[in-house]
């Protein structure tokens, strides 16, 4: 870092406005050769701009940005691809339709001289570049089979195949598990290695202690501080970042006896696997009335399913024994589990929970219109707007008002507004997936701290992280998740069993079934009646069948391969 | 990461909150000025005819008909679908009214209804396929435009059926007189209240349509939830909405709004041809899309397709009125929805001109600098 060369790139003064805001002014970058740069600010402060500006994506702003000491301008993403700049997108930017491979070299197709592409070399090529991250998938798999952690090194793959010498990660682990997150970054330490330059976005900052060398951080759209990461602390960084210190990201208070029967509790929940998702194989749960339970588990695992299926989303493809209240309890439809007293804070807030392009109060309303209505089945858009102005005020959501589209607000007041939603039901059992994935350190503290809130007033909460500090913080109980069947069961209280920690977490998540005793407990399984389709045999794996297959075998294999690493 | 959309529409979110409230009652701002520069154009060519009240009458009274199509068409697009047969639809109601009067005598009273309740059953199809099939709905309601449209030349072997039927006294048939009552001027409904003559009917229908269904749309649970279904389906269905019911909803009333059109129409030319509503389709989207819907679905309001349904209606009268030629008239329509459009949407604009200017290499200084 203190070499005389000049660094591989240099963003000097940067300023842009949009109409209305100062998005940034005077922001420095600083990024060497073989270097790991973090960048760090909350929602809003202008990360995603700066590198959108490096990106090319912004054809217009104040400042200069050199490479190698060269002044380059960059207006166009053709422009930063020139120079060796790639960017992995949040949101990512490939084709769900398209196979593996032919998102790979989307745009760069390798052609014979008639002009036709050249599918088995582009095919090959794909293999070996996705071989090089430690991921084996067929390159002709449809990218829409693909799961998110599969997709984010797709995109690894991508950028690698351009002679790439800037590697910009936008908050590449927030769909990660941990030990996919591990993966990651090995490959990155392997580009740095070989002299690029790796900018990377992330919340997470136990994540940036281990791969970063230095970090940038942002706030408001002003550079706060750089520090070199081994002269800095967590303490430090989340002051620079927020301004004021942080006493408490898990407010978490201790154990409630739980001493009400459950509120919900499931026996033997079997889910075939759809489109190629996980199946769930007989998983058994409870929850208490203010009790927070955590499911942890890999991608791909199951966990989103569970919720899905307790919520309805599978219809009685979801088969199992349910109760809820006291009362026997049947999945048919999201509709029914609302009116049932349940609420899903689902997984994808921009794809699966919001309508972006209406307002804020239609959102927030959308699930309990019926709480507003009259006998012409009209809204009394007066009571509407106070109940949602209510949960507004109570979540703390900063918006320009209720009118706003729900799309113009930052991750975490998005995020907030789904929890809004949620909370206009009423629910007694509340379904968390991700509930703060993406969002900055200051909404997840007070959604943290809305959980406890919750939780403390009887609701019963199931919640889906794949931040184990977040879980072990948070949950009175943790149920690990692995291929669909439970492996284990984790408490807060010493006294009712074992201690939830990083690592009997992650063994336990990793605790595959090998491919021998598999089909032997499928025979063996009590709870197969001849109605319940046996586990991995069986199901309407509609199109996936064969694709499934497949799939099994080479990425147990990589698994096993790691975990013994 | 606002990008130019976001904020263009947060400045207009901003605007004074009276105005915004009053703003979404005449469709955009954009399309309000397209209706005023059009009546101009009317008034400047040819005053005293365009602005007599016969002329303009006549004028809603020829377009009501395809007005009444586009809210139902205007339901199914913030749905994110499509409704291409309501020509069709129209037309097969149109002769099945027609039939019903000269074949059955039917009065008036029982045919709108049933001619609603044909359209309805056609729409459940379109709904149907559409949903529970998954077939898109652009194929799915094309297939059935020409469906309905084999079936009423079928019908009617090919032949008009007339509404106009006399009786043994060489006099117009009672029920025959109040059919009639529903598509031509003169002595009509409300007569007294509003007027000597009362309110020409297919004026009378197509607002009473616009005003329902804009109080369906924006009051109504259902209402919400059609642009819920358009905007974000997966985010509808975890939001406890019925997604399917919605969608089957939406086309089945588009269908049965397309009944409603047909007798108005058969009355208004005074028979039913086979080929009646040919092409309405395309004239109730344009009005739809002039009046801000967007086919991505999600968007749209029914005062916007009125305001958009005059906006074709009187464009067809001034140029009619101008003795332009009907390939020209074609020509201007066509125009006219991509210029709303644009209007509507300035960024689209702004976007084309900075993506050209960068393609030639150079970036107008103006954008250097201010965003």
């Amino acid at each position: 870092m203190t070499s005389s060369a000049p660094p591989l790139l240099a963003m000097r003064g940067i300023a842009k406005s949009f109409p209305g805001v100062r998005a940034l002014s005077g922001v420095d970058l600083t990024v060497h050769a073989g270097e790991v740069v973090a960048l760090l600010g909350e929602n809003g402060a202008g990360k995603s701009t700066l590198m959108n500006i490096l990106a090319g994506v912004h054809a217009d702003y104040e400042g200069s940005i050199l490479r190698d000491g060269e002044p380059v301008p960059l207006h166009s993403p053709r422009d930063a691809a020139r120079h060796g700049i790639a960017m992995i997108h949040q949101e990512l930017n490939l084709v769900p339709e398209l196979s593996v491979a032919e998102n790979v070299f989307l745009g760069r197709e390798p052609t014979t001289a008639r002009g036709t592409v050249r599918r088995r070399e582009m095919e090959e090529r794909t293999t070996r570049l996705l071989a090089g991250l430690g991921l084996d998938l067929p390159p002709r798999r449809a990218l829409k089979h693909c799961q998110i952690a599969e997709r984010q090194l797709i995109e690894v793959a991508k950028a690698l195949s351009l002679d790439v010498r800037i590697l910009v990660m936008d908050e590449p682990t927030s769909a990660l598990a941990d030990a996919e997150v591990r993966r990651l970054h090995a490959v990155i330490r392997g580009l740095t290695a070989r002299g690029v330059g790796v900018v990377y976005i992330s919340h997470r900052l136990e994540e940036l202690e281990e791969i970063a060398d230095s970090v940038t951080v942002l706030r408001d759209g002003v550079c706060t501080g750089r520090r070199a990461m081994a002269e800095t602390s967590r303490a430090e960084l989340v002051r620079l970042m927020v301004g004021r210190p942080l006493d408490e990201l898990y407010p978490r208070r201790p154990a409630q006896a739980p001493a009400a029967p459950p509120r919900l509790s499931v026996r033997g929940l079997r889910l075939p696997s759809v489109g190629g998702g996980p199946a769930l194989h007989g998983i058994d749960l409870t929850v208490a009335p203010g009790e927070i339970v955590g499911l942890a588990g890999l991608m791909g695992a199951g966990r989103t399913e569970v919720l899905q299926s307790l919520f309805g989303h599978y219809g009685a493809r979801a088969s199992g024994e349910f109760t809820l209240d006291g009362r026997a309890y049947r999945p048919r439809s999201p509709g029914q589990a609302i009116r049932r007293g349940l609420a899903l804070v689902a997984e994808d807030r921009k794809a699966q929970s919001l309508v972006l392009g209406n307002t804020v109060r239609f959102n927030a309303s959308l699930a309990a219109l019926g709480r507003f209505g009259t006998p012409w089945r009209t809204v009394r858009r007066r009571r509407e707007a106070a109940a949602v102005r209510g949960q507004l005020d109570a979540l703390a959501v900063r918006t320009p008002g209720m009118e706003v589209p729900a799309g113009q607000l930052s991750g975490g007041n998005q995020q907030k507004v789904v929890l809004a939603k949620c909370l206009l039901t009423e629910p007694g059992l509340l379904l968390m997936d991700e509930p703060t994935r993406g969002i900055d350190i200051g909404a997840k503290a007070q959604i943290h701290t809305l959980m406890d809130r919750l939780a403390q007033q009887g609701t019963a909460i199931l919640a889906v992280s794949s931040e184990l500090p977040e879980l072990i913080g948070m949950c009175d109980r943790i149920l690990v998740l692995c291929e669909g069947r439970l492996t284990g069961e984790f408490h807060r209280d010493p006294a009712r069993g074992p201690v939830a920690d990083e690592e009997s977490l992650l063994t336990a998540a990793m605790a595959r079934r090998t491919v021998a005793e598999a089909p032997k407990t499928a025979v063996v399984d009590p709870g197969a009646g001849p109605a319940v389709p046996a586990p991995r045999a069986g199901g309407p794996a509609a199109r996936g069948g064969g694709a499934d297959s497949s799939r099994g075998g080479p990425e147990e294999a990589n698994e096993d391969e790691e975990s013994g690493a | 990461m606002t990008s130019t959309l976001d904020t263009a529409e947060a400045a207009e979110a901003k605007a004074p909150g009276r105005l915004r409230r009053l703003l979404p009652l005449f469709g955009s701002l954009q399309s309000y000025i397209g209706l005023v520069l059009i009546f101009a154009a009317g008034v400047a060519t040819k005053g005293d005819v365009f602005l007599n009240q016969t002329n303009l009458t006549n004028a809603v009274g020829n377009f009501s008909s395809r007005g009444i199509l586009a809210v139902g068409v205007t339901l199914v697009i913030i749905t994110a679908g499509i409704d291409l047969s309501v020509g069709s639809l129209m037309g097969f109601a149109s002769m099945a009214a027609a039939m019903m009067l000269f074949h059955h005598d039917m009065p008036v009273w029982q045919i709108v209804p049933l001619c609603m309740l044909i359209g309805a059953a056609f729409g459940f199809v379109n709904g149907a396929g559409t949903s529970w099939l998954r077939i898109q709905s652009f194929v799915m309601t094309l297939a059935m435009l020409s469906i309905a449209r084999g079936l009423d030349r079928q019908m009617s072997d090919n032949a008009s059926v007339g509404t106009t039927v006399a009786g043994p006294d060489g006099k117009l048939t009672e029920n025959s007189a109040s059919f009639q009552g529903l598509g031509t001027p003169g002595h009509n409904v409300l007569v007294g209240v509003l007027g000597p003559d009362g309110i020409y009917f297919p004026v009378l229908a197509f607002v009473l349509v616009c005003v329902v269904f804009h109080l369906l749309l924006s009051r109504t649970r259902f209402g919400r939830h059609v642009y819920a279904v358009g905007g974000n389906p997966t985010a509808a269905r975890l939001s406890g909405i019925n997604v399917t019911f919605v969608v089957i909803a939406v086309f089945t009333l588009s269908g049965m709004l397309a009944g409603f059109a047909g007798p108005i129409d058969a009355a208004y030319s005074a028979s039913a041809d086979p080929m009646a509503g040919n092409g309405y389709e395309l004239d109730a989207i344009a009005a739809a899309v002039i009046g801000g819907a967007s086919l991505a679905g999600g968007k749209g309001t029914i005062a916007g397709t009125f305001v958009g349904a005059l906006i074709l209606t009187l464009l067809d009268n001034v140029l009619g009125l101008n003795a332009v030629s009907d390939n020209w008239q074609l020509v201007i329509k066509g125009s006219i929805v991509v210029f709303a459009v644009v209007l509507q949407r300035p960024d689209l604009l702004r976007g084309a001109g900075r993506r050209l200017g960068r393609r030639f290499g150079k970036t107008p200084p103006s954008e250097e600098k201010t965003a």
